[in-house]
């Protein structure tokens, strides 16, 4: 059995590559044409977003080339003790943490800063993946889904307690695996229709997420809608082929800070319609080859991790451009390698190795399983 | 280590169907946003994005009776400086400093300062603007706006008026015809960033500006010049406060000139035209001696018109028919008005007199007697009907109401004295107009300046109307009005306003301002030309005038020395046998 593991019995997945190549050079792209307005109002510099994305994103393939050599069994194994780590990094956020824009969410490391609650996302999915694994009972039961998301309260509770956003993802992740991994269907429905309760009752308990429902219903209304407004904006005055690339009137400090959360606006007014929907079928193609990658992977760890990879890829593509045209109402979501961001980046593309790492494994002969 | 099962795989299918179903929904989304409703956002974004300037319309030009123009534009520049775009500062500080008289320390800190554009000077002359711009260096910017510029300085200044730093105007027929002579603006649109930067690249959109119209007056510059010189002269010569005199068409109310001197200066309308030194007084005394300088006296400004008004009295009365010309009257010195002995200007009294005679002597009793024998009803009825209770509507803004008695408060005495022109006011014009009336046959006519509006080209031309109202007495009456008042002009107290070769109507009036201990007097004179078909009406007012202070002495002599002049030049002709030969 060991030496099963350690053999490399596939080819890796070229068209995720390609994909995921294609994916980095576009956001780097649109985001040095969505930043350099902000980049020379602040700091003089036109590129200085840019530059230190493309230093993140240069990490990040070293990172991804590492992991897709690394098999993931071990990464698997080491899971705990990175649940671990994760959980430490976010208790330190919390006492130490650098505050930017607000927001107290990453730790400063020299010149450098560092995002643990996007190293977390990471974190979850090797650890429920290393967690289902090892459960010996059955994965059916209600007392496993619940067993199983507690063990995620610490991180969600940490995380959650600065950045309501990503532990959302992280909810979604673990409800995700856990769909993946139990064979009925019928708890899952009511679970959903828990999750909508649990929604109304949260919602309702403060007055100021009723205000942003409101917000959300009529953006134009409310001063706090400013960002939404300036959003559809832009994504309404692209039309079927945009203003053009770089042409965005809405980056020029109209939408703030478009290099992030709102970048998909700027996308949708400079390459219009057409090229909105193209990126929107390339996470498409990305979420069908981590699919393929996770349906064929040889066990279920391989299905568990690529399961994962592909919900936290989706939920991330789905809220962040739902919130863009205020589909939903708003929260700060990203949009995987295209919003500004270094760590998201490292890890986004260190997920995608782990994807190549399983994707190299998968079994080529049936035969050769049994 | 587990073995993934066939439900894994399907499970992850139905997350990944899933995730595509929503995508699907999001691009349908997008096509609502961006198909349907991208009009919606495309323009809301576009108002978000440009920035509009003004560009200014030429304003239209004011043009006397033969075309010659009263009120220009005149170029002038504003300079500034875009920072961003300045390469050659130390070059740029050398040219402006140079070129505008401003030290180089001051336009260094302009230039130096960190801003989107600094304006360094406005009402740059256009040569100077020129050539700043001629020295083509990048970041300077000069722009081209219109000034008003008034070619006769003084003349018609109180008519006129000028205007204001955005070249609205402040007084006179600047104001009244603002609508017509602004025009539209232009518009250059500009997108900015969101700090309101322009962003050079996408450039510009212009909407053109439309002119203002331009304005035609009946005034015309040659007479009034000449009204001017003459006002000015019996006002050096009488020392007096100042001098109004109006000439008017009495048959359509046209004004050919509207003459207040001292005048001022209407490309320098904020300096005193005392001479006097501003550098003590507070802002607000300043205001005050400018505002009082401004005032156009003729509308303005109420006085008591005296004996010319004994003309409204004597229409009234031959229209209601309480008096002919034959009647006889005789006049004591005094008439008694319940126990009251209101005197004539002739103390001694003009003994016995008829109608005619009456009038030309200026007889207060007479006028008294006629006034009595209309009483308070009829007397108020026709100071109504005539329009003196109301305002002329001439084209001019502030003009003065009426001050009369109430009719309920109005006894015999108030009577006897407004039948002679006393204890009411009224306005120089309102006299002029009413007076005008009721020589032209009972067609109560609107004095006014503004004849036409028409483009600069003269192509297109849209005549103004003024209101008239037709039989406020009849054309017999109005015929013995005319007569009576020229035998005062051949025979009477208006005998120094004749001209040879001309018959003249008129009359003439002194009053006292009030407080009359203060024995200031106002000296008017008001005639009209040819007697039997008036063409022309003037009335001179001096107020305050030292010495001789009797209207028919110093102010009678001022018309007849415009009407020699004046009415060759509107081609009025010479009678073949002067009425005064005829008479004696």
């Amino acid at each position: 059995m060991q030496k099963e593991i350690q053999e490399r019995t596939g080819k890796m997945d070229v068209l995720l590559l390609v994909l995921v190549l294609f994916l980095t050079v576009f956001g780097l792209v649109i985001l040095y044409s969505a930043s350099s307005y902000n980049g020379r109002v602040r700091f003089h510099d036109p590129a200085y977003y840019f530059k230190k994305q493309l230093f993140a994103t240069a990490l990040g393939l070293g990172v991804m080339y590492a992991a897709s050599r690394i098999d993931y069994h071990v990464l698997v194994s080491w899971a705990p003790a990175v649940y671990l780590l994760s959980i430490l990094m976010s208790v330190a956020v919390l006492l130490v943490g650098k505050e930017i824009n607000g927001s107290k969410r990453w730790l400063a490391l020299g010149p450098f800063s560092f995002q643990p609650s996007e190293f977390s996302k990471l974190a979850v999915i090797l650890f429920l993946a290393w967690q289902i694994d090892r459960s010996r009972k059955k994965t059916s039961g209600f007392w496993f889904m619940c067993r199983t998301m507690a063990t995620l309260l610490p991180i969600v509770g940490l995380v959650g307690s600065n950045n309501l956003s990503t532990a959302i993802i992280i909810l979604g992740i673990g409800v995700i695996l856990i769909f993946v991994s139990s064979p009925g269907y019928v708890q899952f429905i009511g679970m959903g229709a828990a999750g909508i309760g649990f929604v109304a009752v949260f919602l309702a308990a403060e007055s100021y997420r009723l205000e942003r429902l409101a917000i959300w219903r009529n953006p134009e209304k409310y001063e706090k809608g400013f960002q939404t407004i300036q959003g559809l904006y832009a994504i309404g005055s692209g039309g079927l082929f945009g203003r053009g690339l770089g042409s965005s009137l809405q980056k020029l400090g109209f939408v703030p800070e478009a290099q992030n959360d709102m970048i998909y606006s700027i996308i949708c007014e400079e390459l219009g319609l057409a090229g909105a929907t193209v990126l929107i079928f390339v996470f498409a193609l990305l979420l069908w080859r981590l699919s393929v990658i996770s349906m064929h992977s040889r066990d279920l760890q391989g299905t568990l991790i690529c399961a994962g990879i592909m919900g936290h890829m989706a939920i991330q593509v789905i809220l962040n451009i739902s919130v863009v045209t205020n589909t939903i109402p708003n929260t700060g979501i990203t949009l995987p390698f295209v919003s500004y961001g270094g760590t998201s980046v490292m890890f986004l593309l260190a997920e995608m190795g782990l994807a190549l790492s399983v994707s190299c494994h998968r079994k080529i002969k049936p035969a050769y399983d049994k | 280590m587990k073995k993934n099962m066939t439900y894994h795989k399907k499970k992850v299918w139905v997350v990944f169907l899933l995730c595509i179903l929503m995508l699907f929904g999001l691009v349908g989304r997008l096509v609502w946003l961006m198909g349907f409703r991208s009009d919606h956002y495309y323009e809301k974004a576009e108002d978000l994005h440009e920035r509009e300037r003004d560009i200014k319309a030429a304003r239209g030009r004011i043009l006397d009776a033969n075309g010659k123009v009263l009120a220009d534009n005149k170029t002038v520049c504003t300079v500034s400086v875009i920072h961003s775009q300045v390469k050659e500062p130390e070059k740029v500080i050398r040219l402006l400093s140079s070129e505008l008289g401003i030290s180089e320390g001051e336009i260094r800190k302009k230039v130096e300062k960190v801003s989107s554009i600094e304006r360094i000077r406005t009402n740059v002359e256009k040569e100077t603007g020129d050539a700043i711009r001629k020295a083509g260096l990048e970041g300077v910017k000069v722009d081209e706006d219109h000034k008003r510029y008034y070619p006769y300085d003084t003349l018609a200044s109180t008519v006129l008026g000028f205007t204001g730093g955005d070249n609205q105007g402040i007084i006179g027929l600047e104001v009244e015809y603002e609508e017509v002579l602004r025009g539209t603006p232009g518009k250059i649109l500009t997108t900015t960033d969101a700090r309101g930067v322009e962003i050079d690249e996408i450039g510009e959109s212009r909407v053109e500006p439309v002119n203002g119209g331009d304005l035609r007056l009946s005034l015309d510059i040659s007479i009034q010049e000449f009204v001017q010189q003459a006002a000015l002269k019996v006002m050096e010569e009488k020392q007096a406060e100042r001098v109004s005199i109006l000439l008017m068409n009495p048959q359509n109310g046209e004004i050919y000139a509207c003459v207040n001197v001292p005048e001022f200066d209407l490309n320098h309308p904020f300096e005193l035209n005392t001479g006097e030194d501003v550098s003590s007084m507070n802002t607000q005394k300043v205001q005050e001696l400018l505002n009082r300088m401004w005032r156009n006296p003729c509308l303005n400004d109420t006085y008591e018109p005296g004996s010319t008004f004994k003309i409204i009295t004597m229409a009234a009365g031959l229209q209601e028919g309480v008096v002919s010309l034959e009647d006889r009257f005789y006049c004591p010195g005094y008439k008694l008005v319940d126990d009251r002995r209101i005197h004539c200007a002739n103390r001694r009294g003009h003994g016995s007199q008829n109608f005619v005679e009456g009038a030309q002597n200026s007889c207060n009793p007479v006028f008294i007697e006629v006034g009595l024998r209309l009483g308070v009803e009829k007397y108020y009825e026709y100071f109504r009907r005539f329009g003196l209770m109301e305002k002329t509507g001439i084209d001019l803004p502030g003009e003065a109401g009426t001050i009369m008695h109430k009719m309920e408060n109005m006894g015999n005495v108030e009577l006897a004295t407004v039948s002679f022109g006393q204890s009411f006011q009224i306005t120089p014009v309102q006299l002029a107009a009413t007076v005008s009336s009721l020589i032209n046959g009972g067609k109560r006519i609107t004095p006014h300046f503004g004849v036409a509006v028409q483009s600069e080209d003269g192509k297109y031309i849209k005549e103004l109307k003024y209101p008239s109202r037709s039989g406020i007495i009849s054309q017999d009456v109005s015929e013995k009005v005319r007569g009576i008042l020229e035998t005062v002009v051949s025979q009477g107290s208006g005998r120094n306003a004749s001209v040879p070769g001309y018959s003249i109507g008129g009359k003439t009036a002194t009053s006292q301002t009030l407080p009359r201990s203060a024995n200031r007097y106002i000296s008017s004179f008001l005639g009209f030309a040819p007697a039997e078909d008036p063409k022309v009406l003037a009335l001179c007012v001096i107020h305050d005038p030292k010495g001789i202070y009797y209207g028919g002495t110093i102010a009678a002599p001022v018309v007849r020395s415009i009407f020699e002049n004046v009415l060759p030049y509107l081609g009025i002709k010479k009678t073949a046998v002067p009425i005064q030969e005829g008479d004696s």
